[in-house]
């Protein structure tokens, strides 16, 4: 028993996650996990794994190693140990329906401590035509943000369909949130939330925290009080939306 | 595979299996190896069985996943949810690396005539130590892959200093890092320039610091040392064909390496949903504690060498650049994750050696570069 744990823990642990990963890259979600730009690469080498996986399992045989001193007592549980808490975990990706970061971790990383802060965007931002306006991203308007609240800049800059997730600002939680998203330059682990403070008094009456908007006004002086943003979108609707495929901003 | 025909399954003899399948091992040894024989004749009929058996596992897997991925969320606490996310996210960036390092690995081992990596290095220490801290150049493995090869190396006759400067030196001096690194930050403040020759140069100094140890066996952990000497005793590589040894290592390298990479990940989600993140981005414009904040968040996160200045881009306007090149020299060579899957090389006293050293040299690096720079 203890040498089969020890010895194939591995292999249907490699396998079943190399499997998972490439049905996660069929059904398109491994950007929920990763940048799409290692999409090639780890769906290669999954198949490697997978190909290795059960290449083993069926070239089964003896082994050398089966002559080998009987573990410690101490070892042995430690090394069942260590398989228990990796197959729980791999069996929790099999189990658990993958799902995108929520305010849990929002809350853990500072609000657009990362926005973009080069003037060009800036200045690409005060030329830009109305249509390519309208496409602005949460990462565009919280870039803009973070370098100017003249009010004068946004004067005939309306905020169109700005899709994101819904977050408290923490200074003012009953009359601002955040239509935020993450970031992720390479997987979910580095992702950094970006957002837009909205001025909407009482939203938690129409919208749960972590469900998806899209919200479409003006920016304006923020009416808060006690917020710390001095610019904020008064919105003329706020709909809710489904949860986007790609639910990050690559 | 190189398996037999249906046809010959079915008409028994040993001998003509081990022929299909070996190159050469089985058919020199059959004559006078008894334990050869048997074992053919008892894997034949179970061959297809586990093969079956292996498939039939993953496609249920599969069908499984698919099956509860439709049932909904499983409204499982925020928390606990992202934790899922956050540790996920680490294993299926580094699962690609592993399966890498141990296919580079095998490679190594088994299809890589002995004398080929020996002769190309230089007799003296240093030299050969250099010549070592350059094989990232040509195996751009990061740094998870890098501990199944540097296993291999050790297996393959290196000593074992010499496995630790590989291991140090290549996720660094490697083509991926250094074009990201380079498309990340171009040649600002050196970032680049004090990254490569900071890895250098720390894999040179830990190399020669542990090449002082009088026993250097008791470096490793027990049961890899275990594993060399039974690999003595039976003198590998001759006893079985490639394509057995090929799918032995594999076995056994993702039995010691995925249940690490997985707690490594877990406590490296763990960490992320309970530290704040501003507590470390808060320390940001202080010459010496930018640079400890930059090394602690390196040892929290646990990314891949290969990607990291990507991850790192974003704070370059908030932090210093001497924190940015320790957290991009610290990072590849010790964190969580790194730690749980060296730990099945070396000793944990080892361990903590070699993280003290690279953590002091780091730090040193880093003030160097906020000083100058």
């Amino acid at each position: 028993m203890w040498r089969s744990v020890q010895r194939w823990r591995g292999v249907v642990i490699i396998g079943t996650m190399a499997a998972i990963t490439l049905w996660l890259a069929v059904t398109g979600q491994l950007a929920l996990y990763i940048h799409p730009r290692y999409n090639v690469f780890t769906v290669t080498m999954a198949v490697i794994a997978v190909v290795l996986a059960v290449a083993s399992v069926a070239g089964r045989r003896d082994h050398d190693d089966e002559d080998a001193p009987p573990p410690r007592r101490s070892q042995r549980a430690l090394g069942l140990t260590a398989a228990a808490v990796a197959g729980l975990f791999t069996l929790g990706m099999v189990l658990v329906p993958p799902a995108s970061l929520s305010t849990a971790t929002a809350d853990q990383r500072e609000m657009n401590a990362t926005a973009g802060g080069d003037e060009a965007s800036l200045a690409a931002a005060s030329t830009a035509d109305e249509a390519s306006i309208a496409r602005f991203t949460v990462r565009e308007w919280a870039a803009i943000l973070r370098q100017t609240s003249d009010l004068s800049f946004f004067a005939d800059k309306p905020v169109t369909d700005l899709v994101g997730f819904v977050i408290a600002d923490e200074d003012d939680p009953e009359n601002v949130f955040y239509v935020s998203r993450f970031v992720v330059t390479c997987c979910a682990v580095d992702a950094q939330p970006l957002g837009v403070p909205v001025h909407l008094p009482d939203w938690a009456g129409t919208f749960e925290p972590d469900s998806w908007v899209s919200v479409s006004g003006e920016f304006a002086s923020n009416p808060s009080s006690s917020s710390l943003q001095s610019v904020a979108v008064i919105p003329d609707t706020v709909d809710p939306v489904e949860q986007p495929r790609e639910p990050y901003l690559f | 595979m190189s398996s037999p025909s249906l046809d010959s399954s079915r008409a028994p003899g040993p001998h003509e299996h081990d022929h299909a399948g070996d190159d050469h091992g089985g058919r020199d040894h059959a004559g006078h190896d008894h334990a050869v024989q048997p074992r053919g004749a008892r894997r034949r009929p179970a061959h297809y069985l586990w093969l079956v058996g292996g498939i039939g596992l993953l496609v249920t897997m599969v069908a499984l996943r698919s099956i509860t991925a439709e049932t909904g969320p499983w409204g499982l606490p925020n928390p606990v949810q992202d934790l899922l996310t956050l540790s996920t996210s680490v294993v299926v960036e580094s699962l690609p690396f592993i399966v890498l390092g141990i296919a580079l690995s095998i490679l190594v081992q088994v299809w890589i005539p002995e004398h080929w990596l020996l002769r190309i290095l230089p007799r003296n220490p240093w030299g050969r130590r250099a010549v070592i801290s350059l094989f990232g150049m040509f195996l751009p493995v990061c740094e998870c892959g890098n501990v199944p090869l540097a296993r291999g190396l050790v297996r393959r006759g290196f000593t074992i200093p010499e496995s630790m400067t590989f291991l140090v030196a290549a996720p660094i001096l490697n083509p991926v890092t250094i074009i990201t690194t380079h498309q990340a930050f171009g040649f600002d403040d050196g970032i680049l320039v004090a990254r490569l020759l900071g890895g250098f140069l720390i894999a040179n100094v830990l190399g020669w610091l542990f090449s002082k140890h009088p026993d250097p066996h008791s470096l490793l952990s027990g049961r890899f040392a275990e594993q060399c000497r039974l690999d003595d005793g039976h003198g590998h590589g001759h006893t079985h064909s490639r394509r057995e040894q090929t799918l032995d290592l594999f076995v056994r390298e993702s039995s010691i390496l995925m249940p690490a990479l997985v707690i490594g990940s877990l406590v490296a989600g763990g960490i992320q949903v309970i530290v704040p993140r501003e507590v470390l981005v808060s320390l940001g414009s202080d010459p010496l504690l930018s640079v400890l904040a930059m090394m602690v968040l390196a040892f929290v996160i646990s990314i891949c060498a290969n990607v990291d200045s990507f991850f790192i881009l974003p704070f370059a306007s908030t932090f210093l650049p001497g924190s940015i090149v320790a957290f991009l020299v610290f990072g590849p060579i010790v964190d969580i994750k790194m730690l749980a899957l060296m730990r099945t090389t070396y000793s944990t006293r080892t361990l903590v050696q070699l993280t003290t050293i690279v953590a002091l040299m780091s730090a040193g690096l880093g003030l160097v570069v906020n000083y100058v720079a």
